[in-house]
């Protein structure tokens, strides 16, 4: 557990203080919140290794949404829990710098390097500037201690300043936040719906205000409609605090109602990664085709749901070349041979790990690949 | 509430049970308790002497059994359990005196026990894999032993060779029993060696229990979210360890109910004034009346257990409160 999350890896120099503001969108300069370099985790550890995630660079900026989608096993809960250190043994770091920039009460932003930081260094970090939201409530709810002793517990070892009636008030502001009221506080897990347990979760991942909240398929194990109100109060509570999130989910479609931007994991990498719009409307790699055609649009015309043809390959021997070449429709002879890199591919941002975009390649992208993209519009977040 | 009421009425009816079948089966076994008197007493016995003791044994009256077992449960009522054959004093007093050696004997072990094993077994599983684990084969060892040999070879190392511990019997010749420091004193001296070698064999269980539902619970979502919110590592521990005790809450329940019976080897071996080493003499001696004390108090005591434990649950795991549902 926490005390024996081994620290295999120490990080490639973790760049302290280094400005990090990202490129021009939206007319604004933004900030990050979060910097994924290079990081790789591994589960065991010689022969048996198996790269769950291998080389996945990313950033989140400030109070935005950014969704991770793949399949079972794609390597994205692990991600999540690696980088925020909270993965199992026999998960493994193996290299790579994870960088939460954290906002003190004084407004300074320090940046901090979760791959190196000490015991102490993350529990000061954890909660109070990254929470996360499990997909499984009821498991993630201590069943033998009342729904208030998840606040309290919270509030008392992260702001000691606080009365317990100021942390009793604090809770049930938390509570009618989600649509709750107070009384649940006295409630056992057990004694709440899926929907209500969901909600606590999110309610006590917001205590502390953090500038991450790291939602791991927090929809998943619900009825669709409560996934609709849930999906609806995240973005109203996110208007309201402005905190950024990581949403992990399998459902496409759900990420584009909620997410600014969107990278796509399979088999351990990212292979494309746009702005939730663009890949939706102009999907690049064959891959977010496969998982876009995989689901009913939320709205929109109808269209045939094909899914994707064979299964995920064997992370234990995974193939030489692109990963996802023996599923793939438009597989060429290069695919094969070579692994692709995350590549930009136009001026939007996007970027996708797929021989189809490299002109060496001498390919025709196919028609499905290349619908035109929508220009980017007004920024969502909390619409 | 509602259920612990329910709760407590359902074990009124397993005492009625339990006293009922105490009243039936003497009944139903071969022979009498004053014929065994009779032929106990080697001189001429005269009608008058067998009349007398029948009275004294609550025979004498020609009554129907029906009538037999409302003044049984009258005087049971009353405490009087009738008197013992062969110590010739009533059955109440005797326990009296014995019970509390072994509820301080046994009960004080096995709480010890309970205790020393389940926070070991909790450190055990939250540190699983380390150089700590070399303590689960050594208290496995000395459960595997049987008690009457680990016992004496204690009791002969440590006691006759040693010196280290006094042996035999509960106190020193010398103390007056009462509520005086040197009886008192003196009582503990004499306990320690029979505490310590039931608790080197019952330990590994306690133990061994706990180190594997810490191990499930660390497993679990909310153990992850312990961390993930960062809280003290004290408090992530006490977050499993709060759900991995139960099972052995309802284990320590059966203990505590074996604690009067299971104490015979113990108080044999170190020749201990307990129930245990008195119903091994009852039952030689064919001692009806103080066979029958004994096997109330040991019927009352396993059924006190499982009520306290009923009642611990309860606080405990709020999964069983069923009437607090929605």
């Amino acid at each position: 557990m926490s005390a024996t999350i081994p620290r295999e890896v120490q990080s490639t120099a973790a760049e302290g203080g280094r400005a990090s503001t990202g490129p021009v969108r939206d007319g604004a300069i933004r900030e990050s919140v979060l910097e994924i370099n290079h990081f790789s985790v591994d589960y065991g550890a010689g022969e048996n290794m198996v790269r769950a995630v291998s080389d996945v660079t990313l950033r989140l900026e400030r109070s935005r949404v950014l969704g991770i989608a793949g399949e079972s096993g794609s390597g994205k809960s692990t991600l999540v829990y690696a980088m925020t250190r909270l993965l199992r043994s026999p998960g493994l770091i193996s290299g790579g710098e994870v960088i939460l920039h954290v906002t003190d009460e004084g407004g300074a932003v320090t940046p901090v390097n979760l791959v190196t930081a000490t015991e102490s260094e993350l529990r000061r970090v954890r909660w109070s500037h990254v929470s996360i939201v499990l997909q499984s409530a009821l498991s993630a709810l201590n069943p033998v201690l009342r729904i208030g002793r998840e606040f309290d517990e919270v509030l008392k070892t992260h702001r000691p300043n606080l009365t317990k009636a100021q942390r009793r008030a604090r809770a049930e502001e938390l509570l009618r936040m989600v649509g709750l009221s107070g009384d649940r506080l006295e409630r056992f897990p057990h004694e709440l719906s899926g929907g209500q347990r969901q909600r606590v979760m999110i309610a006590v991942a917001l205590a502390l205000d953090p500038e991450l909240v790291v939602m791991d398929e927090p929809t998943t194990a619900l009825d669709v409609v409560t996934q609709r109100e849930i999906i609806g109060e995240l973005s109203t509570l996110r208007a309201q605090f402005g905190f950024a999130m990581i949403f992990i989910t399998h459902d496409l479609s759900l990420l584009v109602e909620l997410a600014d931007e969107i990278a796509v994991m399979y088999a351990g990498s990212i292979v494309e990664r746009a702005g939730a719009r663009e890949l939706y409307e102009s999907p690049r790699h064959p891959y977010t085709l496969g998982l876009l055609n995989s689901f009913p649009p939320l709205h929109g015309e109808r269209r045939e749901l094909t899914g994707i043809p064979g299964t995920p390959p064997d992370l234990a021997d995974p193939p030489t070349g692109c990963s996802f070449a023996p599923r793939c429709a438009f597989a060429m002879e290069r695919c094969v041979l070579e692994k692709p890199t995350l590549v930009e591919v136009d001026d939007t941002g996007r970027s996708v790990a797929c021989w189809l975009f490299d002109d060496a390649s001498g390919s025709r992208v196919p028609v499905e690949l290349s619908r035109v993209a929508p220009r980017a519009e007004a920024p969502k977040g909390g619409s | 509430m509602r259920t612990i009421a329910r709760r407590l009425g359902l074990y009124l009816l397993t005492a009625w049970v339990a006293v009922t079948a105490n009243f039936i089966l003497p009944r139903l076994m071969p022979g009498n308790p004053v014929q065994t008197l009779i032929g106990k007493i080697t001189s001429q016995v005269t009608p008058a002497e067998i009349r007398a003791i029948r009275l004294s044994f609550g025979m004498g009256f020609k009554e129907g059994i029906v009538a037999q077992y409302f003044t049984y449960l009258g005087q049971l009522f009353h405490g009087n359990l009738g008197v013992s054959i062969t110590l010739g004093a009533p059955v109440s007093s005797i326990l009296r005196e014995s019970v509390p050696w072994t509820i301080g004997l046994i009960g004080v072990s096995t709480i010890v026990s309970f205790f020393v094993g389940t926070v070991a077994g909790a450190m055990l599983g939250w540190t699983r894999g380390s150089r700590f684990d070399s303590l689960i084969p050594t208290a496995t060892f000395f459960q595997a032993i049987p008690y009457f040999f680990l016992g004496t070879v204690m009791l002969l190392i440590f006691g006759s060779d040693l010196h280290w511990f006094p042996v035999l019997g509960a106190y020193s010749q010398g103390a007056t029993p009462g509520w005086n420091w040197s009886f008192i004193a003196s009582v503990i001296r004499y306990g320690e060696l029979p505490v310590i070698s039931i608790i080197l064999s019952s330990v590994a269980g306690w133990m061994l229990g706990m180190r594997n539902m810490m191990i499930t619970m660390i497993g679990e979502d909310f153990v992850l979210m312990a961390v993930a919110k960062g809280l003290p590592r004290r408090k992530v521990i006490m977050h499993a360890a709060r759900n991995a005790v139960l099972p052995s809450i309802a284990n320590l329940s059966l203990a505590i109910g074996l604690v009067v019976s299971g104490a015979l080897l113990v108080e044999l071996v170190f020749n201990y004034p307990g129930v245990g080493d008195l119903l091994l003499q009852a039952v030689l001696n064919e001692d009806y009346p103080l066979i029958q004390g004994i096997f109330l108090v040991i019927t009352f005591t396993v059924l006190a257990a499982n009520l306290l434990a009923d009642v611990v649950y309860l606080v405990l795991d709020p999964r069983t409160r069923s009437e607090a549902a929605v």
